[in-house]
């Protein structure tokens, strides 16, 4: 056997030094259950949901925070692991509100990985309750992201992406034991906080506990299937892919964007992160001062409504005679960064092939 | 960008310059701060102080538009000190004696005095960057807003080639753009020296191509910038159609660009809201946002990535891509494109280096960056791999030159204008959404505690903002975050424009205007 090599269910895999347990599991496609685990954080080992059998040890060991040593051998599925899931998972809904599953928007399965799980593992749902203690902020004032404590684990995966990745620390475990909960600096609203209001907290919470706002206060009818659309974000020029859910007979049937998420880490250039622009500024798609017809100035000044076939007729009128009067380079053509590619290939030969100027830029010029 | 995003983690020495990149390239952040996080070494050069340097091992706060000198220096103890890389120097580059010759005139303790930046920080950042192989430089506007920007990239360009930081993962200089496609429309040719892909207007044989892909003459003559055609509006440029800009928000100089748009014989504007162009339009197109249409973006990383419509646009508007088509064909074009696939087929059949994307392969593989050339290309994560792409990386001496028009008498503290985390340019999107606006509902203006101090200002207070070309009000915000003698404000704000105040001269090269340095005086509004 050579050095970086080890045994997991009786394969013999390589491995690069520092890899987990884990790491090395998902690459050969096995499935381990996790719910503190996020690829974009440090392992916490907290959850204790992804215990494997390590040969040679007496306690089960977390595959997300042991790395591989030469030779390890690993069995990650068998009896003793199982009720061991099993188990925990029923505990971990002893102090869960199973009920109101309903009442979270999603689009795979409940939404909420714990219940996923305990589904999968035949875990009891039924184990007596524990009175939910933890603390919420009901009173924070601000727009898009809600807690409910009731469905924490406390598996601190929303504090540590606000520590570790978005690097402003915001919110934090607070209080102990059963009590323990997240919170801002003296409950404040996150308004008021170094907050930057990412929303990644409710990206990697695995149990809908951190959630939006706005869906819910939107009454977004939670049993509707929302259809998704991978698209790029258009503000920045970062380029992050992210899922429009659209409901698509929202808006007499337009249909209507009300919420947006990101893809799995690891998947595209933004690592499953968006800033507070990307994830939840998209209510001027809505917005009630979109203009929805064309408008010609009329004599007496104003703008006016008209069809299409009249503002274009005017248009191209006025732009000709422009050109004939003065000739094709009193024309100015203004392309745009904001929109598409194919779009600016146009403006640029309208300019050119129509009307025979080279004057043709974007604001990305200043 | 030569690099990709995701190199940036990878990174050991990130010199980022003229780059508040929290604000304006959020995700991009979050991978330095995961470098920073994993050991890499942070320096940050910027006028302020800005979220990143909190977390910076060093912040040289200079003097707005001293950078030739800052970089200059750095280029200076590299050469003194004898951690260039000669063999990359020798088989890469040209014009290195020039060069070296030019910024010898640099030294640190002369660079000290004017950039107000210890000569000690300035020759550890060149140390460091020097000797740290995976080093990278990052800059956005902060660097090309003056009338210098041109300059100031040849400068971090010098410091580049000079230690062969190029041409690997992790290592390159990195502009990164502003805003969603800003790549993508240079790339398409919405300039006025390139048809699509960089291929110069003025070159007999593109030209000849062009025109027989598009059965129609062309113009050989250079067109002209944006910059230019803003300063002659109603003069020289006496028709124009605007898609997607707030011309009247985001140019310099609001009064003159008001006059000249007064002027104008005819004026198209084409947008999702009546934006404050719109108010000088003839006729106003309807358009769709991002959200309801088809097409691509091209984001800094050089990939051209897809726009998927989702919705319908709401009652008669239509996407920008139609509205062009059928404008061109009231104009007497034949166009028939019946999606953005077949307009972006054109594109690529006569750009080489998009030859190989297509919509199609896109919706199999994903992104894919540029360059490209044919379908069975995997794209190119990093730039000048194997040697420099023009053949020789080409060394430009570059002499001091200040800012156009620096504090005097009358107007004693230096504006820089740029935009926060919460709105976006104009701010038509984002302040109409209730969590930018609440985390920043209102126009501000920082200041020092000092330069306040002595004009009695206090925090909080309304003052008046003043430069030879306008006056707005706004919020002082009195902090430490600024230097002494400068004073910053975000230009989001309609009701309190800061491009009234911004100074209109751009670079001599490429017309970008100098957002990054005029001359105002701040007084107490006295209610």
């Amino acid at each position: 056997m050579t050095e970086n090599t080890a045994i997991l269910n009786g394969h013999e895999i390589r491995f690069e030094p520092g890899d987990t347990i884990l790491t090395a599991a998902e690459r050969m496609g096995v499935d381990i259950p996790t719910l503190c685990h996020d690829p974009r954080l440090k392992p916490a080992g907290a959850c204790r949901t992804c215990l494997v059998e390590i040969k040679k040890r007496p306690k089960l060991a977390p595959a997300c925070a042991t790395a591989l040593t030469p030779g390890m051998e690993i069995v990650t599925h068998n009896e003793r692991i199982e009720r061991h899931v099993r188990t925990l998972l029923a505990l971990y809904l002893t102090d869960h509100a199973v009920h109101g599953e309903a009442s979270i928007v999603s689009e795979q399965g409940t939404g909420n990985k714990l219940i996923d799980l305990a589904r999968a593992y035949d875990a009891p749902l039924d184990w007596p309750s524990l009175d939910n203690i933890r603390k919420g902020r009901p009173e924070d004032v601000n727009p898009y992201v809600t807690f409910q404590p009731e469905k924490c684990i406390a598996c601190a995966r929303c504090t540590r992406y606000c520590a570790e990745v978005e690097s402003v620390s915001a919110i934090t475990m607070a209080e102990r034991g059963s009590r323990t909960t997240v919170f801002t600096a003296d409950g404040r609203s996150l308004m008021d906080t170094t907050c930057e209001l990412c929303g990644g907290c409710i990206d990697t919470c695995p149990t809908g506990a951190m959630t939006e706002k706005k869906p819910l206060l939107a009454r977004v009818d939670s049993s509707k299937a929302l259809k998704k659309v991978r698209t790029t974000c258009n503000y920045c020029g970062v380029g992050c892919q992210m899922d429009l859910n659209v409901d698509p007979d929202g808006n007499e049937g337009r249909g209507k964007v009300v919420k947006v998420t990101s893809p799995p880490p690891g998947t595209t250039t933004n690592d499953g992160n968006l800033c507070v622009k990307g994830r939840f500024a998209y209510d001027f798609i809505d917005h009630n001062e979109r203009l929805t017809t064309p408008l010609v100035r009329g004599e007496d000044g104003k703008l006016h409504e008209a069809t299409w076939d009249e503002a274009y007729r005017r248009a191209a009128e006025g732009l000709i005679k422009v050109s004939t009067q003065h000739g094709p380079n009193a024309l100015g053509f203004v392309s745009s960064s904001r929109c598409t590619m194919e779009e600016n290939y146009l403006m640029q030969k309208m300019s050119r092939a129509v009307f025979h100027t080279n004057n043709v830029h974007q604001c990305a010029a200043t | 960008m030569t690099n990709s995003i995701n190199e940036i983690r990878g990174a050991d020495f990130l010199f980022v310059i003229g780059s508040n990149t929290t604000e304006a390239h959020p995700i991009i952040a979050m991978e330095m701060k995961r470098a920073v996080h994993r050991g890499a070494k942070l320096v940050v050069a910027d006028p302020r102080s800005i979220d990143l340097t909190r977390l910076a091992h060093r912040h040289l706060k200079l003097t707005p538009g001293t950078d030739v000198w800052l970089l200059n220096a750095m280029a200076h103890v590299i050469l003194v000190e004898d951690l260039i890389d000669p063999v990359f120097i020798e088989q890469h580059t040209e014009n290195f004696e020039a060069m070296r010759e030019e910024a010898l005139k640099y030294p640190p303790e002369e660079a000290e005095k004017v950039t107000g930046v210890p000569a000690e920080d300035i020759r550890a950042t060149a140390r460091e960057y020097a000797t740290t192989d995976k080093a990278g430089i990052y800059y956005t506007l902060g660097i090309t807003e003056h009338t210098h920007g041109t300059d100031n990239v040849y400068c971090l360009a010098n410091l580049v080639l000079m230690t062969g930081h190029l041409g690997k993962p992790s290592s390159g200089m990195n502009p990164l753009r502003g805003q969603n496609n800003v790549q993508g429309a240079n790339d398409a040719g919405a300039t006025p020296i390139f048809y699509p892909g960089y291929q110069r207007v003025d070159d007999p044989e593109v030209q000849a191509k062009y025109e027989a892909a598009w059965g129609t003459e062309l113009s050989p003559e250079p067109g002209m910038n944006l910059n230019v055609m803003m300063k002659t509006l109603g003069k020289g440029i006496k028709g124009m159609l605007v898609m997607g800009e707030d011309i009247v928000m985001s140019e310099p100089n609001t009064a003159k660009l008001e006059a000249g748009l007064n002027n104008m014989e005819f004026l198209v504007v084409q947008d999702i809201f009546l934006n404050e162009t719109a108010r000088f339009a003839d006729v106003v197109f309807p358009a769709s946002c991002f959200a309801e249409k088809d097409g691509t973006f091209t984001n800094s990383e050089r990939r051209v990535q897809r726009v998927r419509k989702a919705v319908e646009p709401p009652g008669e508007a239509k996407a920008d891509w139609s509205i062009l088509q059928n404008l061109a064909n009231a104009c007497g074009a034949g166009w028939n494109y019946r999606h953005p696939s077949e307009i972006y087929a054109e594109l690529a059949r006569y750009a080489p280096r998009f030859s190989g994307i297509s919509h199609d392969r896109i919706e199999k593989e994903g992104g894919i960056q540029w360059p490209c050339p044919d379908s069975d290309h995997p794209g190119t994560t990093y730039l000048h791999k194997g040697g420099v792409l023009r053949g020789k990386g080409l060394f430009t001496p570059v002499t001091y030159r200040p800012s156009a028009e620096l504090p005097d008498q009358d107007f004693t503290l230096i504006l820089s204008t740029g935009r926060t985390l919460y709105h976006y340019n104009a701010a038509t999107q984002t302040r109409r959404e209730p969590g930018p606006h609440g985390k920043q509902p209102e126009a501000f203006v920082q200041i020092h505690p000092k330069d306040a101090g002595s004009r009695s200002i206090e925090h909080g207070a309304s003052v008046e903002v003043r430069s030879r070309r306008g006056t707005i009000q706004a919020k002082a915000v009195v902090t430490r975050d600024v230097r002494r003698g400068c004073v910053w404000m975000p230009f989001h704000f309609a009701e309190a424009k800061a491009n009234t105040l911004t100074n209109d001269v751009g670079d001599v090269i490429t017309g970008t205007a100098e957002y990054k340095v005029c001359a105002v005086e701040v007084a107490a509004v006295h209610v």
